[in-house]
């Protein structure tokens, strides 16, 4: 497994990492990434044994293609250290470093990562990184946080402990989280990076979480961070383009490859030059329509 | 996600959730008793922040066991209580533990890999984890040629050692090869375990054929026998013992080879009487039960209740005439100390 | 490698396996209770002796509880184990891996 930068992360799925039943079944989902946790769902008795089981389970289990990231324990702990280590030895796609508030601590991340790295005889770089956001501080640094590195791919937000940082809690309605999530996402675009939002865990609550994702997705975020394999169907749906929006990517497509063959480095369409955000955005709603098998092989409309 | 939390029944409302929730799972004896020597108390909680599960420990023993199974896979919120409990104990270095419970739970218990070591109709007792009992009989001194000896056995508490014991270990020693005295290990007595097996191996000494040994855990003293899964205080008494014997019958004498037990006969207290009755009733015909009667000093029988009353009574001239001159060096040497205890609350009734 | 203590890791959950490890003087011996022993219990033997062995210890005394652990739970579980039972679960020696 290596880091790739750009891919489709609609869903990152949290898995405690000391639970062998939830690790083993974690691939069937069809979740684009999974988050394995060696922090707050380990009590601090179990961190010894939850980096060796993660560590065993990256090498070996099947994730059916998904991103594998682990979120290892913070820079304040004794268990940073290892963690990080044992990761890298292990060949994780990215590591997210929770309470992130500096661009300085993504930065020693990555210098440990690739201490690491030259230490087991892995190509520099084959690690990326990524920071949650979880505090007011972090969330005024966002900005430097996001281009601490070019090996960060992404930047959450973390909305329990942010909020509580913020002296509120979470609302159903999510206003306190209103500026944070602005600036994060903010953040993210202005340094090329993606972002994700923060999970939301009230299961019962479908209406909730439907409400919550499509007011993310709208102010265009690339994913969400979730708790139970049951939210994947429904970020998905959320996150589906529109027939028309597949239409009009479609077409993007055909006046790049038209270009292509004409050797021509200028995309027109429609006697208007196409620029670079549109031509990201098309192969964005195309790789997503794949994805979620919203058309076949040969391009042709097969969602309801 | 169901969550682990530490349940701390000292908070009043937290015990009155706790307890009508083990009070629907039909378990009834709250008394402080029992409950004081939980030493803590985890919770299973749902989704919703109902309590579906718990459990506790004290010492060594697993107490307390409830799980709704509402709305659950089978097991497995037994399973994660279970595990939880053991984790707390394993943080606690405590490594090798039991339970006592229902007969009807024991599988569930064999299912996580805890050994049964007797059951009766009503009551199972298990244990798990390292050092188990194969290890504690293993560590046993035996004689090369243990098989062909005649071989007895006395289980005591000994606390303290007094010449009412000694004139029982005396008596098995002239009339058999090798005598195993077992000392009762529980911590609940005025004298220490560690002093009391200390003090039977000292007032012992001059015999050649006694082995005195520490029953570990494998002979249940009455204080950590739970009482609260019984229907009656009757029950307690006959499940303990019967627990107790068959644990004897069938672990310790089958590999110590020991035929016969010896007991002390006991005509004042009820409890020891139902005892030793229940005992010969399991015991017998494998193992032979001998019932002596008690040794008397001026017509008063000798018994350890009657010493330490005397150390209360700071009456140094009535002990020496009870126990063996070790045993009286001993407390004439920690005449203050012991003191202390029983004024500090080191029960001094019972055995 | 010295076992100083008794080492235990893993849960009595679904899919995992709890290893506890004591010291021993006779090889790697093994009481392990499983469902499914009578089939897979060679290979479960075989992967916590072999992952013992890894990691130096020769002589141990373990009690397995299997809940229908992968392989590489069980790999993972006896190497925590064996690093309590060491006392080495701060500076783990990664190079067993």
């Amino acid at each position: 497994m290596t880091y790739v930068k750009n891919r489709l992360r609609r869903t990152m799925m949290f898995v405690p990492g000391n639970n062998p039943a939830m690790i083993k079944d974690a691939g069937i989902y069809g979740a684009d990434s999974i988050m394995l946790d060696l922090e707050d769902s380990v009590s601090l008795t179990e961190k010894d044994a939850a980096r060796l089981l993660v560590y065993e389970a990256i090498k070996t289990v099947d994730f059916g293609g998904a991103e594998v990231v682990v979120r290892v324990n913070g820079q304040d702990t004794p268990f940073y250290d290892e963690d990080v280590k044992a990761m890298v030895k292990a060949g994780v796609d990215v590591i997210r470093l929770p309470k992130t508030e500096s661009a300085a601590m993504i930065q020693k991340l990555v210098k440990d990562v690739e201490k690491w790295e030259a230490e087991f005889g892995i190509e520099k770089g084959s690690i990326g990184v990524m920071a949650a956001i979880e505090s007011a501080k972090g969330v005024l640094h966002a900005p430097e946080i996001a281009e601490s590195t070019p090996l960060m791919m992404g930047l959450a937000v973390s909305g329990e402990d942010y909020t509580a940082d913020m002296h509120t809690k979470r609302y159903p309605d999510g206003r306190e989280l209103e500026f944070a999530r602005n600036m994060v996402l903010q953040a993210a675009r202005a340094a090329d990076v993606y972002a994700f939002d923060t999970v939301f865990s009230n299961m019962k609550d479908t209406e909730g979480f439907y409400r919550e994702t499509n007011y993310i997705h709208e102010l265009g975020y690339d994913g969400k961070s979730l708790v139970n394999p049951r939210q994947i169907a429904m970020v998905n749906k959320v996150f589906n383009p529109s027939k028309e929006e597949i239409e009009e990517a479609q077409n993007v497509e055909a006046a790049i490859a038209e270009a292509k063959a004409k050797g021509s480095g200028v995309i027109s369409m429609n006697g208007k030059m196409v620029d670079k955000p549109v031509v990201e955005k098309a192969t964005r709603v195309l790789e997503t329509a794949k994805a979620s098998n919203l058309i076949d092989e040969e391009g042709n409309y097969i969602g309801e | 996600m169901e969550r682990v939390v530490d349940l701390h029944l000292t908070d009043n409302a937290t015990r009155k959730k706790w307890q009508s929730f083990l009070e629907q799972l039909d378990l009834h004896n709250f008394s402080e008793r029992e409950v004081e020597s939980i030493d803590h108390t985890i919770g299973l909680i749902d989704e919703d922040g109902k309590l579906v599960a718990t459990g506790s420990t004290s010492g060594n023993v697993l107490k307390y066991l409830g799980v709704c199974n509402k709305d659950a896979v089978q097991g497995q919120r037994f399973n994660q209580i279970v595990t939880a409990l053991q984790q707390y104990l394993f943080s606690e270095k405590i490594f090798h533990f039991f339970v006592f419970t229902k007969k009807k739970y024991s599988q569930s218990f064999q299912h996580l890999n805890f050994r049964e070591l007797a059951a009766t109709d009503q009551a199972a007792f298990l244990e798990s984890g390292m050092p188990g009992i194969d290890d504690y009989l293993e560590s046993l001194p035996q004689d090369p040629s243990q098989k062909d000896k005649r071989i007895a056995a006395v289980v005591m508490n000994a606390n303290p050692f007094t010449l009412g014991h000694r004139y029982l270990v005396e008596t098995a020693s002239k009339e058999n090869d090798i005598v195993y005295v077992f000392v009762v290990k529980t911590d609940a007595s005025l004298f220490s375990a560690h002093e009391r097996i200390r003090l039977v191996k000292d007032g012992l000494s001059d015999l050649d054929n006694v082995c005195v040994v520490s029953s570990q855990d494998y002979q249940v003293s009455k204080a950590t026998f739970p009482a609260y899964f019984l229907k009656s205080p009757d029950d307690l008494i006959k499940e303990q013992t019967a627990i107790d014997a068959l644990v004897f019958k069938n672990w310790l004498a089958p590999k110590l080879n020991i035929t016969s037990r010896y007991l002390g006969q006991e005509p004042f207290s009820k409890t020891t009487e139902r005892y030793n009755e229940s005992l010969i009733k399991i015991l017998e015909p494998k193992i032979k039960v001998k019932v002596l009667n008690r040794l008397t000093e001026d017509d008063k029988i000798i018994t350890a209740t009657e010493v330490r009353k005397l150390i209360k009574n700071n009456d140094l001239a009535g002990i020496e005439e009870l126990v063996p001159a070790t045993t009286f060096n001993f407390i004439k040497v920690h005449l203050t100390e012991l003191q202390t205890r029983i004024k500090k609350g080191k029960q001094i009734n019972g055995n | 490698m010295e076992i100083k203590t008794i080492g235990v890791a893993g849960t009595l959950e679904s899919s995992d396996i709890q290893i506890m490890i004591s010291k021993g003087t006779n090889g790697v011996e093994i009481d392990l209770d499983s469902d499914v022993k009578k089939a897979y219990g060679d290979q479960i033997n075989h992967v916590i002796t072999e992952t013992l062995n890894k990691y130096g210890i020769e002589d141990a005394k373990v009690k397995a509880t299997d809940k229908g652990a992968l392989d590489c739970v069980i790999k993972a579980r006896t190497l925590a184990a064996a690093q309590r039972a060491t006392e080495t679960q701060d500076k783990p020696d990664l190079e067993v891996l």
